[in-house]
């Protein structure tokens, strides 16, 4: 089963629930996790580029899902990352930002319409 | 308003003035006539027609100088302003655009049929039209910037919103006057940096422009249209006009974060609640009782109903507020449609409804956007289950219609429509049929699918043999090959759309 073994996420979530949930899903397909609630210190761990997928919540504290995508993707000087950024969320953007999101995320999921299997078989899809 | 009362009681007393001088030289001629030059009644009549004929032409020379094609940009102003002021619903957002762009090049002509013949070289051209009625009085803000940026002119209106004298303004710099955020990378300086170079006269405007005015003043927010005009001979290149939209688009920004807000408060307790029921249906397998599993399989069901309907209030704020976005796409409709179908069967599946679904071999590839289908079927799905009846079929049928387009009918035989409520079905919250009375829904369902498949360039239609008798809702969809082409999905291959999300098939990985 575990055919994801050895590939890490990244999730950048502060719902404990949420984490708990689909890091269990996660774990039990292969991957390795780790999960981080605070925005800055998610930043710092992103930048290390030490993980295949980042998992990307919109509202977290400190720094906002947005703020961090746009400073690992949005600037001439960020950061040449070989991670996947997938932005999770069950919030709405206004078109500016869903015009970043589009242009420097690498996939996006809403939470609410995803199962924590579906989201393992989502992620199977990324090359 | 009271800077278009002002406008509109000064133009009442030049007309006034007018009329009271052609008056006196009509009066005048016929006095001098008979009594001083004492002219015989038909040598009188002659001359007095004259005089009548010159004065008239005057008159009407005068009249449309100096206000029909000023009137013309009154009427346009009020025409825009309307929105903000008596609440009527704005011109669609092309012809709103359009219009600015014109009253802006209207407005530029008034400038320069008013002001700019009776300036002297050494005189200062803002000093007339500080004196033009007009310019200075017309109900929205107007700049004029010279070849430098500096502001040559500002009127009334532009003093009152931005809290400043018109005169203190002259001389600055615009970009020191008016601190504007403009929504996207395409700003006023950089339009104006192309058309420096490129073009000789340029119109464009902006919406959502926000103007953050000194401390005391709150931010507004507005449209701008700006006029360029390289060869002016009086140097005057740029002209500003800002379209007031503050209350407006801040009402409409709150009504989209408030509805952003709630759906994303209801999504986070639905995204708990259908991944814990998906865990415990998958470790308790097989370990509860025929009746607990059946259980399960209606809280999945209903979980999944929920999630639906709180992307229809999602999806309705959208439409209503115009920004109902489709990327219709190259679709096998076949294998959409019995996807979908699949997904929704659990609902009928725990109601013991039947969905007999038939697809036609021959059909084309459809243009769709498969997420907004797919919540047109459900939604025509979730309403024939809904008034089923005791009835346990639905049918769904796909076939190629006589117009060549791909036709797709939702069946049931359970309680119909009357004929009466056919009319009305498609409004906003409609559900005013007493067999309904006691079957949920909001009414929203039918409304958004309507939208969506206008959208499509596709009808929605339904058909009821009568009560009791069942009802047939059918909706069409272009195949792709007959989509015009400024609707094709431009780009946009290398991303793959799921019903969760989307995901890029390439990397964004530069190394």
């Amino acid at each position: 089963m575990p055919e994801h073994t050895g590939k890490s996420i990244l999730c950048i979530e502060d719902e404990r629930f949420i984490s708990e949930l689909y890091s269990r899903a996660l774990l039990k397909a292969g991957y390795r996790v780790e999960i981080v609630e605070d925005g800055k210190e998610a930043l710092k761990m992103a930048q290390t580029d030490k993980y295949d997928i980042i998992l990307l919540d919109l509202m977290i504290p400190n720094l906002t899902g947005i703020e961090i995508l746009r400073k690992l993707r949005g600037t001439p000087d960020a950061p040449d990352l070989h991670s996947k950024i997938i932005v999770f969320t069950n919030l709405e953007q206004r078109d500016d930002v869903k015009a970043d999101i589009e242009k420097q995320a690498d996939g996006y999921i809403v939470k609410a319409e995803i199962t924590p299997h579906e989201l393992v078989d989502f992620l199977a899809k990324l090359k | 308003m009271d800077y278009l009362q002002r406008f509109v009681r000064q133009a009442q007393l030049q007309l006034w003035a007018v009329l009271m001088f052609s008056s006196c030289l009509i009066a005048t001629a016929w006095w001098l006539g008979s009594t001083v030059f004492k002219l015989r009644p038909g040598l009188l009549a002659i001359v007095f027609t004259a005089v009548t004929i010159l004065v008239t032409g005057l008159i009407a020379w005068a009249a449309a100088r100096y206000f029909l094609k000023p009137l013309q940009v009154v009427w346009q102003t009020v025409l825009h302003l309307a929105p903000s002021t008596n609440g009527e619903a704005p011109p669609k957002a092309d012809s709103l655009r359009f219009g600015k762009e014109l009253v802006t090049v209207l407005s530029n002509h008034i400038y320069e049929l008013t002001a700019v013949p009776k300036v002297a070289e050494s005189q200062p051209l803002q000093a007339d039209l500080q004196h033009n009625f007009l310019a200075q009085n017309l109900p929205i803000p107007l700049f004029i910037l010279d070849p430098q940026e500096n502001i040559t002119f500002a009127n009334l209106a532009a003093g009152e919103y931005l809290g400043l004298k018109p005169a203190d303004m002259v001389g600055k710099n615009a970009y020191m006057v008016l601190d504007m955020s403009f929504p996207s990378e395409d700003t006023f300086d950089n339009w104006l940096k192309g058309a420096k170079t490129a073009k000789a006269t340029a119109v464009k405007s902006w919406e959502r422009v926000k103007l953050n005015v000194r401390d005391s003043h709150p931010v507004r927010l507005f449209d701008l249209a700006a006029y360029y005009n390289r060869d002016n001979p009086e140097k005057i290149e740029t002209m500003l006009v800002l379209f007031d939209h503050t209350r407006q688009y801040s009402q409409e920004d709150q009504a989209v974060s408030f509805t952003a807000l709630s759906v994303h408060e209801l999504r986070t307790p639905l995204s708990l609640l259908r991944g814990y029921i998906e865990v415990l249906d998958e470790e308790l397998d097989g370990k509860l009782s025929p009746e607990l599993q059946a259980f399960m399989l209606k809280m999945q069901a209903q979980a999944e109903q929920l999630t639906a309907f709180v992307n229809n209030i999602l999806n309705v704020a959208r439409v209503d507020d115009d920004q109902l976005e489709l990327k219709l796409e190259q679709e096998d409709w076949g294998a959409t449609l019995k996807s979908t179908v699949e997904m929704i069967g659990l609902q009928a599946k725990v109601r013991g409804i039947t969905i007999q679904c038939s697809i036609a071999r021959n059909l084309p590839a459809a243009a769709i956007d498969k997420l907004s289908i797919r919540e047109v079927v459900n939604n025509l799905i979730d309403n024939a289950i809904k008034y089923s009846g005791s009835s346990k079929v639905i049918k769904v049928d796909t076939y190629l219609n006589k117009a060549g387009q791909i036709e797709t009918t939702i069946q049931d035989f359970g309680v119909g429509i009357p004929t009466s409520v056919i009319p009305n079905l498609f409004t906003k919250f409609y559900r005013d049929h007493h067999n309904r009375a006691s079957i949920g829904g909001t009414g929203l369902g039918l409304y958004l699918s309507k939208a969506i498949i206008t959208a499509h360039g596709g009808n929605l239609w339904v058909r009821s043999p009568g009560e009791g008798k069942g009802s047939v809702f059918g909706f069409t969809v272009l195949p792709y090959d007959q989509l015009p082409e400024n609707l094709k999905p431009t780009g946009g291959q290398d991303v793959t759309r799921t019903a969760h999300g989307w995901i890029k098939n390439h990397s964004l990985y530069r190394r």
